[in-house]
């Protein structure tokens, strides 16, 4: 299986840009009119654009959440991590391939896939994923997995923490709160131990509630 | 890289390695066998295994091909894969 999805990701990374512009430039209208985004920041220093490698990540409360974030950073193009299963069927696989995503298998997390997270953020390329685990269908941001912790201080780049606002209705805004971004590796040694990496994990799940608590005051 | 080291040394390698990235669990790692298992009896979970294989990459010099979290289920396997890389 692994193999299988080593192989896949190789035929995507050869997969160039084309049709995921064409399907962003596409998209940017609708996307702008639908979602009326209110971009907010954590402190002036989370209003920078996002530059070379990095990991986005988010929380997950619903199925448009990747076009969220899209839209919310729009100058950057993303790369997801999607779990296996999202590939599934011919269709869904072609879309996720156009838009670059990364297959990960969660009961078994290959080296390979890990490999090419690495090298992707070491590249310059921002990798987008929701730390949850999960869609959780609530506003509440639930405990974080510690592997975007992992990936960062590998590849020495940081984590961008965001929260998109559930929408009450349609007719409201989209709210996205951007926080700062956070080095790992300034927060960790040389090698540090797996409970250090926890509890950089946990760090950023607080960070995250802090933009929750941004977001609902608008 | 062509070291010869033995099985034994290969196990007490892996264990100070073990200790060094889960030092809450130095007890239970300083009494492991090569049956011990790695994420029941040693808690390493999915990124625990990630991490210590990227350790052990540094340490042994060699490349861990087509491994993933749930590849390695005891210390044993670890250690016969590592042996096998170096032979």
């Amino acid at each position: 299986m692994n193999k299988t999805i080593m192989e896949k990701s190789k035929k995507s990374r050869k997969r160039g840009y084309f049709l995921y512009d064409f399907g962003k430039i596409t998209a940017v209208i609708p996307c702008l009119l639908w979602y009326r985004m209110k971009r907010l920041y954590a402190s002036p220093e989370a209003k920078k654009k996002i530059k070379g490698g990095a990991i986005l990540i988010s929380n997950h409360s619903g199925n448009v959440d990747p076009i969220a974030i899209m839209t919310a950073v729009w100058y950057r193009r993303h790369h997801f991590i999607a779990t296996k299963e999202l590939f599934e069927g011919k269709l869904k696989r072609c879309m996720f391939e156009i838009f670059h995503c990364i297959e990960i298998d969660r009961d078994n997390v290959d080296m390979n896939t890990f490999r090419t997270i690495v090298d992707h953020l070491k590249g310059g390329k921002l990798v987008s994923m929701f730390p949850e685990g999960h869609m959780t269908h609530t506003e509440e941001v639930q405990k974080f997995k510690s592997g975007m912790v992992l990936m960062a201080f590998t590849a020495k780049k940081p984590i961008v923490p965001m929260y998109i606002k559930k929408r009450k209705s349609l007719w409201q805004r989209q709210v996205v709160v951007l926080g700062e971004p956070i080095d790992p590796a300034d927060m960790l040694g040389k090698m540090p131990s797996l409970a250090d990496m926890y509890k950089v994990a946990a760090y950023l799940h607080e960070q995250e509630r802090a933009l929750k608590a941004i977001a609902d005051q608008h | 890289m062509s070291v010869k080291l033995s099985r034994q040394e290969i196990f007490e390698k892996l264990q100070d390695i073990m200790i060094a990235i889960n030092e809450d669990d130095r007890e239970k790692i300083e009494s492991a066998t090569e049956s011990t298992r790695l994420v029941e009896d040693i808690g390493l979970a999915s990124v625990g295994m990630l991490y210590l294989v990227i350790v052990l990459e540094e340490s042994f010099q060699i490349k861990f091909d087509d491994v993933g979290t749930a590849t390695f289920d005891t210390v044993g396997k670890v250690i016969d894969y590592i042996e096998a890389k170096l032979s």
